[in-house]
């Protein structure tokens, strides 16, 4: 299996932090932006000596690293490009929130100029909801104007590939304003719509407000109901549905493909499997390794990776973060060497996550992937080399075969010749079938 | 002199917590026959269940070596009590082993419940008491309160108690020195005819049941053959020796010294504690007073969890039996659970610890039904059936009246929570007997009380409402007449044996609704809708519903989230695996321990 690798840098930084948000993030002055590019450049230095490979993503998250001083991330991309073998075509992301980009359309302007010469090709803003009040709500820091604003100056400089984010199920939403905020995103014709219902997250404002029954979570039904009414929606404009949460503008016009129905399910073939012609170009190359187990390394505070079968975490002190990199040290906290069952496990539930699912000759190859570094050859056995991959994933997942099967019958997976893939209803539940697999 | 002058055989007893365990390690520290090395994997390496919940449960014997300022060297044989209510027998079988006792009070707590009661035993078996203040190194230590409670409550001089902190060390000497004064030495004359009393016992796989026993008259030694007097049973007897601690083989034991006898003997039922041991050849005229048989209090089924093994469950069961003479257990076969065990224990306790063990020790998943008492059915044909397990109970029309087991119970609290227990106690169908000032701030009430209601969660429950300030002890009283029904839960319309309960005609509307409350929260979403009902016999008290999930799906699943959600993957599963499918219904474990936990603390 050709596998890429993709380059992930973390930016704990963010103006505010808005309610619903549990990720690792906090303000922080100038100063310590400055410290922190300063690490990082390190980082990038020491990682890029023990990966001898070529990048063909790199996605700036956090976070906000758009609130970032341009002069640093200049740096910072300067010092990835000396460290690494950025492939000439490598799609390159920067997570930038509409607002943290300027208050003045100058200022947004030149900002946006300095990413392009920099090389960032595909911007990711999270809009979140075209309706101020319940921006406001969220704890957003922009207006509905400043998105339209934002993505109107990007489209002039050129940017062509632009993902925007919309949660829905925000307390007190009903599903007939989710989707209004869908159609005026549609509006603006972006390449790629990631949209997301609300999880209320421990510790977060919005949970403690639940707690306190000041707000009340949207009912799973209404939840449900807005989920597939969107996705109605944004395949009729011409998007694919290709992960749970994840959308890309077709070339053409028509219907976009999407998860298979429950109803028609057995009809549906091994056509629309990936790399077939019905795919938007526009899927997030980077996002997709995540759920292909690809490689990627995660740099910065906090960021995990994945490499050849290996998981790690960065640690997310900032004080023990600066201080490692000072001692000329990898901040690398846990890491984990998976079993040939971990591996195969993480591809089959990550790999159930996108529209065509999970095949068997993915999960086998996922199975073998590090069978001769990472002293688990005890669970790796010589027969198993000599199964079929179907053969193999059925003796993987021999306990679980009838639970799949019962979900199969009620139409929530399918089950064929090639592999496994949900059905869109299958989604509401995926977690108990993707439970299945681990 | 004799050589029983310089023996003393003693217990320490107290309250939970105030102590005792930690005094006894201190004492084996300072005056045991073993290395230090040795002694934390001997003796404090107890059951994981004892040490977190901070109880012995298993009984430590100890010999230890003092001298003394009078220039003697003197055997203490220190003979564990275990510290709960459960296990009452067991603690007077010890203390009648017993020449003295140290009283262990917490200087910071005064005198608790479980203390009064424990002198009780110990005055039932005419025991010398040595009250001491442990705690002293702590600043909220009051000495002085304390001491003017145990002369108060209890009647016990001390004016001379040793102060003392088990924890630091501090005063144990001084303790040695007065335990050695005060407690008597043992009497009796080795050359009569053999009487000894088991006290405790366990099973060791090489050698069999290990006796642990007090020779009061008479001697005994390898090669002689032993009659237990109450169950008639003889043996052959392979080892005699002491316990310092483990088992270090003499050549005899003689009467007023403590020590172990093997004897190629099976399980521990039969070495009961408290039957007394003699020759089978020159037999003792009459046994040593106070024997009885270990009866269960409290029972409850226990069934393999989906995918676990009935003879793993068994082959376990059987296990722990061998060396717990108090635990019993038949088969029986639910139509809910599929076949299992019924399961008898002395108590609560018991019960939690016999469970935890199954999971821990055996590593099994098993599924334990409510636990319930035994319930004597007079039928009107005048026959009484003991009744243990709610589906048992025969058709109403055939039953002329139900009898429950009462108990006694004795809680002792600060005056400021009298009267919050007093309203716990009403709901719990108590009834008081009376009340009295054992201070101007402590007050002792005296309750009758079913014993079912006392099971569930009452202990839980006393102690949030007082903030952990009450203590409670409680003994069975009598069988009484009482108005009782047995109350269905269907799930599903599905008739869930598992879940019946025995309850008072009159509070079952109120049980019915808070059970079916309680399993709203309890039962997981499925993709249908599953109504709860609770019924008396035909008749439908009750009813709620679990919607339908729509639900279960984790909207991002990025870089950094793979490893999370692969844990919350991993725990939904394991989820699963602890929850019986019923038809099409899914019940975790918790729901047959937890459904009729109603107290929220109102």
């Amino acid at each position: 299996m050709d596998r890429k690798t993709g380059l992930y840098i973390h930016f704990p930084f963010c103006v505010k932090k808005c309610n619903y948000c549990a990720f690792l993030s906090f303000n922080a002055d100038e100063s310590v932006r400055r410290d922190y590019a300063n690490a990082l450049m390190h980082e990038i230095e020491l990682a890029g000596r023990e990966f001898s490979g070529q990048i063909s993503t790199i996605y700036f998250g956090g976070g906000t690293p758009s609130i970032m001083d341009v002069s640093l991330m200049s740096l910072i991309m300067k010092a990835i490009k000396r460290n690494f073998d950025v492939l000439p075509d490598a799609e390159i992301t920067i997570e930038a929130n509409p607002g943290t980009l300027g208050i003045k359309d100058r200022v947004v302007r030149a900002k946006l100029i300095a990413y392009r010469s920099m090389g960032i090709n595909r911007l990711s803003m999270g809009v979140q909801s075209m309706d101020n009040v319940r921006l406001h709500m969220l704890g957003r820091i922009h207006t509905a104007e400043n998105v339209v604003r934002d993505v109107t100056i990007a489209r002039e400089l050129g940017f062509d590939n632009i993902n925007l984010d919309l949660i829905f199920s925000v307390p007190g939403e009903s599903t007939e304003d989710a989707l209004e905020d869908a159609e005026k995103i549609i509006a603006l014709r972006p390449e790629h719509i990631s949209c997301y219902s609300l999880q209320l997250e421990e510790g977060t404002p919005f949970y403690e407000m639940a707690e306190q029954g000041r707000i009340s979570e949207v009912p799973d039904e209404e939840d449900r109901e807005t989920y597939h009414r969107i996705i109605e929606l944004l395949r009729e404009s011409g998007y694919e549905h290709y992960e749970i949460s994840n959308f890309a503008r077709m070339e053409g016009m028509g219907r976009a493909p999407g998860f298979v129905s429950e109803t028609d399910a057995p009809a549906w073939s091994a056509e629309g499997m990936a790399g077939g012609n019905d795919c938007s170009p526009y899927r997030s190359q980077h996002n997709s390794l995540y759920w292909s187990l690809d490689n990627y390394i995660g740099l910065g505070l906090g960021a995990s990776g994945f490499m050849d079968g290996i998981r790690y975490r960065n640690t997310d002190d900032l004080e023990e973060y600066l201080r490692t990199l000072a001692d000329d040290q990898l901040p690398v906290m846990e890491e984990m060497i998976n079993s040939a069952f971990d591996n195969i496990s993480e591809a089959v539930f990550t790999g159930l996550r996108r529209r065509e699912g999970i095949t068997f000759e993915e999960a086998g190859a996922a199975y073998f992937l590090n069978s001769e570094n990472s002293g688990e050859e005890a669970d790796v056995t010589d027969r198993d080399t000599d199964l079929a991959a179907d053969e193999l994933f059925r003796k993987v997942f021999s306990e679980s075969r009838e639970e799949a099967e019962e979900y199969a019958a009620k139409g929530l997976l399918v089950i064929d010749e090639q592999g496994l893939r949900l059905t869109e209803q299958g989604v509401d539940i995926s977690n108990g079938i993707m439970s299945l697999f681990v | 002199m004799s050589y029983l002058d310089n023996i003393r055989n003693f217990s320490i007893i107290a309250h939970i917590d105030h102590g005792k365990s930690t005094l006894a390690d201190r004492l084996i520290e300072k005056t045991g026959l073993v290395d230090k090395r040795d002694m934390k994997e001997q003796y404090l390496d107890n059951m994981d269940i004892e040490r977190e919940r901070g109880i012995t449960i298993k009984l430590q014997t100890t010999r230890l070596s003092y001298k003394a300022k009078d220039g003697q060297e003197y055997i203490l044989n220190l003979i564990d009590t275990p510290g709960h209510v459960d296990f009452n027998y067991e603690v007077s079988r010890s203390l009648a082993a017993c020449d003295g006792a140290v009283l262990v009070v917490d200087a910071t707590q005064g005198v608790e419940a479980q203390t009064l009661a424990n002198v009780y035993l110990a005055l039932d078996e005419d025991l010398e008491i040595l009250p001491v203040l442990n705690k002293m190194d702590l600043d909220s230590a009051r000495p002085d309160d304390a001491r003017a409670e145990i002369e108060d409550i209890i009647g016990l001089d001390a004016s001379e108690a040793p102060e003392i902190s088990a924890k630091t060390g501090m005063g144990i000497d001084e303790m040695l020195e007065k335990l050695v004064e005060t407690i008597p030495a043992p009497q009796g004359d080795p050359d009569g005819r053999l009487k000894a009393l088991i006290f405790d016992s366990y099973y060791d796989s090489y050698k069999g049941v290990v006796i642990y026993t007090r020779i009061f008259d008479g001697r005994v030694k390898k090669g002689d053959t032993i009659r237990m007097m109450n169950t008639g049973k003889n043996y052959e007897v392979t080892e005699v020796g002491y316990c310092i601690p483990g088992t270090v083989p003499a050549d005899e034991l003689k009467a007023g010294e403590v020590g172990y006898i093997c004897g190629s003997i099976k399980q521990v039922a039969d070495a009961r504690v408290g039957d007394t041991i003699t020759l089978a050849s020159a037999p003792t005229d009459a046994p040593l007073k106070g024997y009885k048989k270990a009866q269960s209090m409290v029972y409850c089924g226990i069934f393999p969890a989906e995918g676990e093994k009935y003879e793993n469950v068994k082959d376990a069961l059987e296990k722990l039996q061998v060396n717990d003479a108090a635990f019993n257990f038949e088969p029986e076969n639910s139509a809910a659970l599929g076949y299992g065990f019924r399961c008898g224990f002395l108590g609560l306790l018991h019960m939690d610890v016999i469970t935890e063990r199954l999971a821990r020790e055996f590593d099994l998943d098993v599924i334990t039904t409510l636990p319930s008492v035994v319930y004597k059915v007079v039928m009107k044909d005048g026959t009484v059936l003991d009744i243990q397990n709610p589906s048992n109970l025969p058709n109403p029309v055939d039953i002329a009246h139900i009898e429950e087991p009462i108990v006694k119970a004795d809680i002792m609290t600060p005056n400021e929570f009298v009267g919050s227990i007093m309203s716990l106690c009403q709901n719990r169908r108590g009834n008081m007997i009376h009340m009295e000032y054992l201070t101007k701030t402590r007050v002792q009430l005296h309750y009758e009380m079913p014993l079912n209601e006392v099971i569930y969660d009452f202990f839980d429950a006393l102690k949030s409402r007082t903030r952990g300030y009450a203590s409670l002890d409680y003994e069975f009283l009598r069988y009484q007449p009482a108005k009782l029904v047995k109350l269905d839960i269907l799930l599903n319309r599905e008739l869930i044996d598992a879940l019946s309960t025995i309850v008072p005609e009159e509070e079952a509307m109120a049980k019915g609704r808070g059970i079916c409350e309680k399993l709203k929260d309890i039962i997981p979403r499925h993709q249908f809708e599953v109504p709860i009902q609770a019924a008396i016999g035909q008749k439908i008290i009750a009813r709620e519903t679990v919607r339908a999930y729509r639900k279960d799906v984790l909207a991002k699943c990025y870089g950094g989230d793979v490893s999370r959600k692969k844990k919350l993957l991993e725990k939904q599963k394991a989820g699963k695996k602890r929850m019986r499918q019923f038809g099409t219904v899914t019940v975790p474990q918790e729901a047959f321990t937890e459904v009729l936990k109603l107290d929220d603390g109102r």
